[in-house]
Formats: structure tokens, sequence, C-alpha cells
């Protein structure tokens, strides 16, 4: 453990100098910026509400109040309709004349509300709550409303920014978790570091731990950054962190094996181009809803990034990224197997490709 | 005196190629041995083997008492090697090199600069290593081999294409280390190199080994004692040879000075290279 930890700080003191490793944690916060500047609200990123009073309504003036919502009033009905189709908002509530007063006789209310089929799961959680609230600091109690929700435009489509998102995770958890390993292994072997390290009373599985370890971590913190950038961290901090460490377990076993078996970065930056299909399809897959979705099930990244969209997107819990997470540990099982026979051959060098004159 | 390294039948092949074919030799603690042969002789395989590397297909080896195959790690803890072609992380600094092979060995209050004086880096520890020549490089390794104190240090071609001050540096660490009382296993092709520092030299050839003793009692064995003469003639210089230890000797010598202007005398001994030579029929390089 001591020689791991001697290990894993040399490769945290060594990463600030080393091309993969900065482009490991730049390519996810450029990527995240870029796409938020182009499809998203980096700028106004606060959930919109538009109200149409048909009374007077002191709800419109309670919510002009509201500070996490951008709150926008529309003088009819048919106005609100034609905001709400175009996204001007992500939530239109009418509200009927003589509201205020039907809710204080706790009568029950019909309102029509309307949701932006493109707008963000989030959004439409915090404009529906936010409402709900306000009536209730209003009448002192549970409001006796009934909301018939109608959605307007292209409700199945997710907004590019939630599309392109585990695209996004899954390049910087392949990126920190896969290819910073890998090419610090390769660079090792390239310039011999690796043999000088291994005949010091450091094993190569140490080696391999080590720099398992740093992709591990890295995985994780930058998987998070991404998330909380994308502000999809979601409401399972807990549950989110233990299914990022696991895809960057799968990801860092994997660049470990990679880096084992090649023997130089063309090679590997080859290898990894060829893989991009592969390892990148169940995030491809997924920004194309026209494509059967089943597919992505396929390939083995699915796994990785699968339950933190459940979590992160649609309110997953544990029991709904339960069978994916089994399918991701038995994957983790199987490249550490793989990782532990090659370590067992390294004796035999040419296996990790330390020249043997 | 007790042997530091024993090797009994060390047999490595690559694929087809058997690159160390059941060589035997001990070195004693203290000692220098120099490994000398020529490229692909198969003496880079022998350290390997002997450092816990390679596994041996056959044969085993033993450092300080313990197999290299059965306990690598442990053998490891008390060996150094500095290595023909360097792996230094260069972008780190030398003392941070120094730093972190002492801490994967356990060193307690290391002192990189000490060890750097030794090695004549003293005031450069803080520098890059990138920004280092060559010469400077290699001391770096040799510090680096020293860092857990070994008792056993491997040397492969030390001070091969360095400068005098370079290669003057290294060899005043290796006759430190032995006056420690560290076991010195030397791979050189530097022949003079060889026969100043070596306390016995083993000649490697196609795997095998094919001589082993000090070079004094080589040079007795496989060399021609003689002395060369230039003399005077026809208006120029020329050369006579007259081997030594042999019944006309005396004569030889006597109708040398008697017949010829002897302008200058040198007794000459056979080099290391030559008794190389002489046993394989080929050169080192």
């Amino acid at each position: 453990m001591r020689r791991i930890g001697v290990l894993l700080s040399k490769e945290f003191g060594k990463g600030p100098r080393n091309f993969m490793f900065i482009f490991a944690i730049a390519v996810p916060v450029v990527f995240t910026l870029l796409i938020s500047l182009l499809v998203g609200t980096i700028f106004s990123g606060k959930p919109r509400l538009g109200l149409a009073d048909e009374g007077h309504s002191q709800v419109m003036a309670a919510a002009q109040d509201v500070e996490s919502l951008i709150v926008k009033e529309y003088d009819t009905a048919v106005a609100l309709r034609t905001a709400v189709e175009n996204g001007s908002v992500d939530l239109g509530i009418v509200l009927p004349a003589g509201f205020d007063d039907k809710i204080r006789d706790e009568a029950q209310v019909e309102i029509t509300a309307y949701v932006w089929g493109e707008s963000q799961l989030k959004n439409r959680a915090v404009t529906g709550t936010t409402f709900f609230n306000l009536i209730r600091e209003i009448v002192g109690q549970e409001p006796p409303v009934e909301i018939v929700m109608t959605p307007l435009g292209d409700e199945a489509a997710l907004p590019w920014e939630e599309r392109l998102m585990p695209l996004i995770v899954l390049i910087t958890i392949l990126l920190a978790g896969m290819m910073v390993p890998a090419s610090s292994l390769v660079e090792e072997k390239q310039k011999r570091t690796l043999y000088a390290l291994t005949i010091t009373p450091a094993s190569l599985g140490e080696v391999f731990v080590a720099k398992g370890l740093m992709g591990v971590i890295l995985s994780m913190f930058m998987g998070a950054l991404t998330l909380a950038l994308n502000n999809a961290f979601g409401t399972q901090p807990g549950l989110l962190t233990f299914v990022l460490f696991l895809g960057a377990t799968l990801a860092a076993a994997f660049g470990v094996l990679l880096g084992a078996l090649i023997k130089d970065i063309n090679a590997l930056f080859a290898v990894t181009k060829g893989m991009g299909l592969f390892l990148y399809a169940p995030s491809l897959i997924g920004l194309f809803p026209s494509i059967p979705q089943w597919t992505a099930k396929i390939f083995p990244t699915y796994y990785m990034i699968q339950p933190v969209v459940e979590i992160t997107q649609q309110g997953g819990t544990w029991s709904d990224i339960a069978p994916e997470i089994e399918i991701l540990v038995v994957l983790i099982l199987l490249m550490m197997g793989v990782v532990t026979a090659v370590i067992r051959r390294a004796h035999q060098q040419e296996v990790i490709g330390l020249t043997a004159a | 005196m007790t042997d530091a390294i024993v090797a009994e039948g060390l047999t490595y092949s690559y694929g087809q190629l058997l690159a160390v074919d059941s060589i035997s030799f001990n070195v004693a603690e203290g000692e220098i041995l120099g490994f000398l042969g020529p490229n692909g002789a198969g003496k880079s395989t022998t350290v390997k083997m002997l450092t816990g590397q390679l596994q041996p297909k056959a044969g085993q080896a033993t450092l300080l008492g313990l197999d290299v195959v059965k306990k690598p790690k442990k053998v490891q803890e008390h060996i150094g090697v500095c290595f023909e072609l360097t792996n230094l992380y260069e972008q780190m600094s030398a003392a941070e090199n120094l730093k972190l092979f002492a801490r994967l060995f356990g060193v307690k209050n290391f002192d990189a600069d000490a060890l750097l004086k030794r090695v004549g880096l003293d005031g450069r520890g803080g520098d890059r290593v990138e920004t280092y020549s060559k010469g400077m490089k290699q001391r770096l390794m040799v510090a680096r081999s020293l860092v857990n104190t070994p008792r056993i240090l491997f040397l492969d071609e030390p001070t091969e294409g360095l400068d005098p001050t370079s290669s003057a540096a290294i060899r005043r660490v290796i006759l430190e280390e032995r006056e420690r009382g560290a076991t010195i296993f030397l791979t050189t092709h530097d022949m003079v190199e060889a026969d100043k520092l070596s306390d016995r030299v083993a000649f490697i050839d196609k795997g095998k080994i094919v001589a082993l003793d000090t070079p004094h009692a080589l040079k007795q064995r496989y060399g021609k004692r003689m002395i060369k003469a230039e003399i005077a003639k026809n208006g120029g210089l020329e050369y006579r040879e007259i081997v030594l230890d042999r019944d006309e000797t005396a004569a030889d010598v006597a109708a040398l000075f008697s017949d010829e202007k002897v302008i200058t005398l040198h007794s000459e001994e056979a080099t290391l290279e030559d008794i190389f030579m002489q046993i394989t029929g080929r050169g080192l390089v």
C-alpha cells in the first residue's frame, strides 16, 4: 500500500506536465461550455414559468418575487400557449378568473398547464413545484388544485443539451479513466522508466494499480465536474457517485490493459481511434431517437453511461439501475481477470513490451 | 569470503534463439566482476535474469543467498541497477527522481543532495533532467542505483560514450562502492576500464562464458609477452617484435642491439581485447 501511495503521488505530481492528463481535464470543460453556448442555457439557466392571469390572482405578484424562476406574464391563454409552443417558457399556467377565492374556499379547481415538450425535466419539476408552493403560501394548506397538463412541441425529443450530456460524460470518463492510465503506461515503456520501477521492491502489479487508481480518481472527479457543469447532478449524489466509481473502474482497468499490451503512443492512439465508434456508440445512438435504442445495449460502455443517464435525467433509483449495474460489475470483474493474467505473464516481458536484448 | 552472486546453469532463449546457454559463475562479496562480450552475446539477458526481470528457462541464480526467481522483490531490495540506456523521469528534477526511488525502497532520512554531490551533480538537483547532458544523465543513473545503498550493484555500460570527466566520476564512485563492501557486476565494452576496475573478468560469447579469471591470469594464460623495438633503417623507421619466454629470446635481443640502431624499446603485453579475439576469433564490437 505504501508503494502504491508513492507511485500514485508520482502520477499526480507528474500529471500537470503530461499532455493527456491536461487534455482529459480540459476537453470535458471545453465541450460543456461549447454545447451550452450553442444549444443550451448557460447564461439563463433558470427555469421559465409563463402565467396568463384571467382574473387578478395574488399568485402572479408572488411569482414575480421568486428569484429561482424567470416568470413571464401573458395577457391571454392563447398568447401563453403560443409562447410555450415556441419554447419561450418551460411551463405555462392559465390562472382562471376567481382562482384565489376558489382555493381559499377549498373548492376543487382545475387549471390548464402547457408544457414545452423539449424542456428539461428538472425545469418542469422546479416550475411545477414552485407554483404549488406559491398557492400553499396563499391558502395556508395543501392546495385543492388539479393541473391538466398539455404537452406542446416535440415531446419525444429531449433537448440537444440533454441528448449530448451522456456523450460528454462518456468522453470524460473514458479520457480520464482509460486514456490517462494507458498513455502513462505506454510512455513509461517507451522511456523505459517502467523497467526502472519494477527493479525496485515495487511490483508490476503495484505500478498497474497506481495507474488504475489515478484513472479512477481523475475519471470520477471529472465525471462529477462535468455533470455539475451541465446542471445534471440529479437528486441522488451518493448513488451517482457509486455509479461513476464503477464506470471509472471499468474504464481504468481497460486503460491499464491497453497500456500493458500496446508498445508505443502512436499505436495507442491508432487503436483508440479504431475503437472510437465501439466505445461511444451507446451515446451516439442516444443522440438519434430514430435508431432502435436497444442496439446500444450491445456495447459494454452502455452499462457505464446508462445508469448515469437514468439517475440524472430520469430520476432513476437503485432498483431502476440495478440490472445495468450487475452487468457493469461482471464486466469489471472480467477486465480485472484479464489484467491479472497479463501481470502474471509479465515476467516473460514480451507481454508488456519491455525489450529484452 | 562468501559469494554474493551464484549462477548455476542459467539459460534463456527468445523463441528459437538461445541467448544464454547454461552459464555458471559466482561473484564474491566485495568483488568487481567485469562481464565482457560483444553485442548480442547475452550480457543484458544475464543481467535481467540476475536482477529478477526475466525468469530463466533453466538453471538458477542466487543473490545474497536468496533465489531470484522465488524471491525477486526481496532480492531487489538489496540491489542497485544502472541501465545502459537512460530511463529517468525527464520532466522531473534530479532530486525528485532520486527521492521517488528512495521512497519506493523505503529509505528513511534520504539525502538527495549528498548523493548528487558524490556523482558531481551538486547544485543541479533542482533542474529538470531533460536539461541535462548525456554525461550528467548517466551520472544521475549511477546515483539512482545507489539510493538504497545496495549490497550488489549492476552497472551496464556505465561510461559508454561519455566525456572523460563523467567517466572518471563514475569510475571513482565504482571504486568507492567496492571500498564500502558492495559487490559490483560491471558490463562493459571498454577493455581498459574492465582491466582497471575488475577483480575478475568473464568473457561471454554466443551465450556461453568462454573465459573467467583475473585480468592478470588471463594475460598470463593467453597473452604473448613481447618487446617491441623501433629501429632506424634506410633513412626511415622500422619495427621489430621479439616474443619473450622462448629459448631463442636472449639471442634475438642481443642481435637486435648488435645489428640494429635501436631508437625506442617497449615491453608489450596482450590486452583483454586481444585475448577475447584469441579465444573467440572475433572482436568485442
